[in-house]
Formats: structure tokens, sequence, C-alpha cells
């Protein structure tokens, strides 16, 4: 197995939110804009990283039998870490972000790499691995906080992209509108997915 | 056994690394996230009293102890100096009072020189919306600016709020409790 292999399977194979949905609680609650959903991913991808890297350095080491308390306590670790940092230097994503940096403790995309990939493979992979997966986690964020803010609020990035007198779609930031973006990128994926694999097998 | 042993060493040691390692974050990012909480918090209601200065009143804030509360902690007073060429000629800090629900914020800055105050902001209240709550608009707030606290402030120099006497009191007792305090403190407040 490549590098190069293993950072590129996050970008499409196992993309997080819509290959595998996972991580879905915090895909559905920050994307409101497309600095919230960019701030969330970075700050997942962080995490991702550095505890995919020390659980890997220390795999031989963990028992099995108590490695997923050893996991969490890396992951937990490295959030706290997250938290008072983006207090100290980025405020205001902090308070936008809210209780969902704390809960990234509890994401189910970094337990199951921790799980699934670095306690089997090595430093460099797991590094790779980690932030190939990061990294499309924050690009689907940041797209779908795009797409929200775009229709929701006429803005991308706070800049006003939309025509004068566009009325906005407020239900597009609201949970509702959450949920419909997720499902209707989930299906054009899925679509997507489809007719590459019938041109494969053609 | 072994294996026990062996599960308990290793979780004692992560988790020891991990103490050892939040310690040292939480160390230094201590002084940037307490300058980071008043910059977001405290600074607009800082900026709608003061103007006029060159320096960082959030940076350059002074802490003086006033008091002693229930349980003999002390009490701690963020001041936030105005400064123009290094001296300070104006301060704004928070005075407190009560109103017809629960207590008021208020930011108060006071011009060193003359003892006039220089406006006030208010900076947290749970007062009834639509009339007690009237305290945290422009008409109600602008007539403060200029009025000499050689004196303590009463109603009549004020536009005094119809229907929300409470919240008035609280805003007048809050900033002339900052009154009380600035004769008190006016000393540290200056250095």
């Amino acid at each position: 197995m490549s590098l190069a292999k293993e950072f590129k399977k996050g970008f499409w194979d196992v993309l997080p939110p819509f290959r595998l949905v996972l991580g879905l609680c915090p895909t559905l609650a920050v994307t409101t804009s497309a600095e919230n959903g960019a701030g969330m991913g970075l700050a997942t991808t962080f995490v991702l990283v550095c505890s995919n890297l020390l659980v890997s350095l220390l795999r031989k080491f963990i028992p099995s039998k108590v490695r997923i308390a050893a996991y969490i306590v890396i992951i937990a670790s490295f959030v706290v870490i997250v938290e008072l940092l983006m207090q100290a230097y980025a405020y205001p994503l902090y308070q936008a972000l809210g209780i969902f940096i704390p809960l990234i403790v509890v994401n189910c995309i970094i337990l199951g790499r921790a799980e699934a990939f670095a306690g089997k493979n090595g430093v460099a992979a797991s590094a790779a691995d980690g932030l190939g997966i990061g990294l499309g986690f924050t690009i689907s964020l940041f797209f779908l906080g795009s797409v929200r803010e775009i229709l929701g609020n006429g803005t991308w990035l706070g800049l006003h992209v939309m025509w004068p007198g566009f009325a906005p779609f407020k239900f597009m930031v609201r949970a509702p509108g959450a949920f419909v973006t997720l499902g209707t990128t989930l299906a054009l994926i899925n679509w997507i997915s489809a007719r590459l694999e019938a041109r494969r097998r053609s | 056994m072994r294996e026990i042993l062996r599960m308990v060493v290793v979780l004692t040691l992560i988790c020891a690394g991990s103490g050892f390692a939040l310690a040292l974050v939480h160390k230094v990012t201590k002084e940037p996230i307490e300058y980071a909480k008043l910059k977001n918090v405290k600074e607009p209601a800082v900026k709608a009293v003061l103007s006029g200065y060159d320096n960082d009143p959030i940076k350059d804030r002074i802490v003086i102890v006033v008091g002693k509360d229930k349980r003999g902690r002390p009490v701690k007073l963020v001041v936030f100096p105005a400064r123009k060429g290094g001296k300070t000629f104006a301060v704004a800090f928070e005075g407190t009072g009560k109103g017809y629900h629960g207590e008021i914020g208020v930011m108060v800055g006071i011009d060193l020189k003359t003892d006039k105050l220089t406006g006030i902001a208010i900076v947290s209240q749970s007062e009834t919306p639509g009339l007690g709550a009237r305290i945290v608009e422009k008409s109600f707030t602008d007539p403060f600016k200029g009025q000499s606290l050689a004196k303590p402030l009463t109603k009549d120099r004020i536009h005094a709020l119809s229907g929300a006497t409470f919240s008035t009191n609280g805003v007048l007792a809050a900033v002339n409790q900052a009154r009380d305090i600035l004769t008190k403190y006016r000393k540290q407040m200056v250095q």
C-alpha cells in the first residue's frame, strides 16, 4: 500500500460523511456557514492526524483488551488541546462551534480510524490516512456549509454573492436545511459512483 | 496476573502523559484565553464608553482587589484604562446594581480629570423585554454622558424610564457603585 493511496482514499473511496456516513452529528449541526464548516473540519483533521500518529506509535505497546480506553484518552487529550488553542487564538470560531468542539471526542470517524487503521498500520501510513480522511471531511463540511450559506443567507464566507433583491431561503441555515442538503448530496454522490461503476463494468 | 499488571501500567502511563501534556498546553494558553475572552466580551462595551485613547485598554487592564466575598475569597475588579501618550486620562470598569429581575452589569467610563461620565453601556441584564430592557437603548444611556460624579447621580439628571423604575434605579445604583469604587481606588487605577 503506497502512502499516496492511503492519502487519496479519504477524498472519494471512504469520504467520511458521504461514503462512510459517519460523523453526521457535527456535519448536520455546524454547517450553517462555509467558515464554520471549514473550522470544524480542520479541528477534526488536527485531532485525527495526531491521534492516528500516536495510536500507531503505541500500537505494539497497548494491550488489545484496553485499547479502546487508551484510544479515547489519547483522542480526548488532543480535543482538549484543540479547544484551548481555539479559545486562545480563534475565539469567535470557538463560540460559533460551541459544544461541537468537545464532542469531537465521540466522533465516530476518529475512533473508527484509530481502531480500523492506525492500530494495525505503520506511523507514516496512519498519518497519511488521517490527513486524507480529515481533509476529505473538511472539504465535505466546507461544501455543505457553502451551499447552505449561499442559499440560506445569500453570502459566502461572509461576502455577498447573490444578486441584490435575492430573498434567502431562511430554512437552509436551520436544521431542516441540513437534512435536505446532506440528503441531496448523498443522492448525487451515489448516482455518480453508480455511473462510474457501470462504466467500469462495460 | 501479568496481563492485568501490564494493562494497568500502560493505561496509567498514557493517562499520566496526557495529563502532563494538557497541563503544559493549559499553562501556555491561559493568558491568551483570558485576553481573547475580554476582547470579545468586554471590548464592545469599553469602546462604547471610552474614546480618544491610543493604547489597548484590554491589554493594559489593571486588576484591583475590592473586598472579599462570603467565603473570604478576594473579589477582583478589572479596570480598563484609556491612555494617551502613556498617561491615563479615563478608566472604564463594571459596576452592578439590582434591577427588577436580577443584577444589571453596567460598563462605566469616567474621565479622571473632570470626574465626569464619558458614557455607560449595559453589559448584562435580564429585565422585562420592552419595559425594563429599554435601559440598553441609546436614548436612555446617552444622557449619562457628561454627567458629573462629584455627587451621587440621581434620577432627575437623566431620562428615567416610566414604568421601569426598578430598572432605572438599578442602573443608577451601578453607576453610583462605580463612583464609590473610584473614590476608594483612584490611586491604583492611575498608576
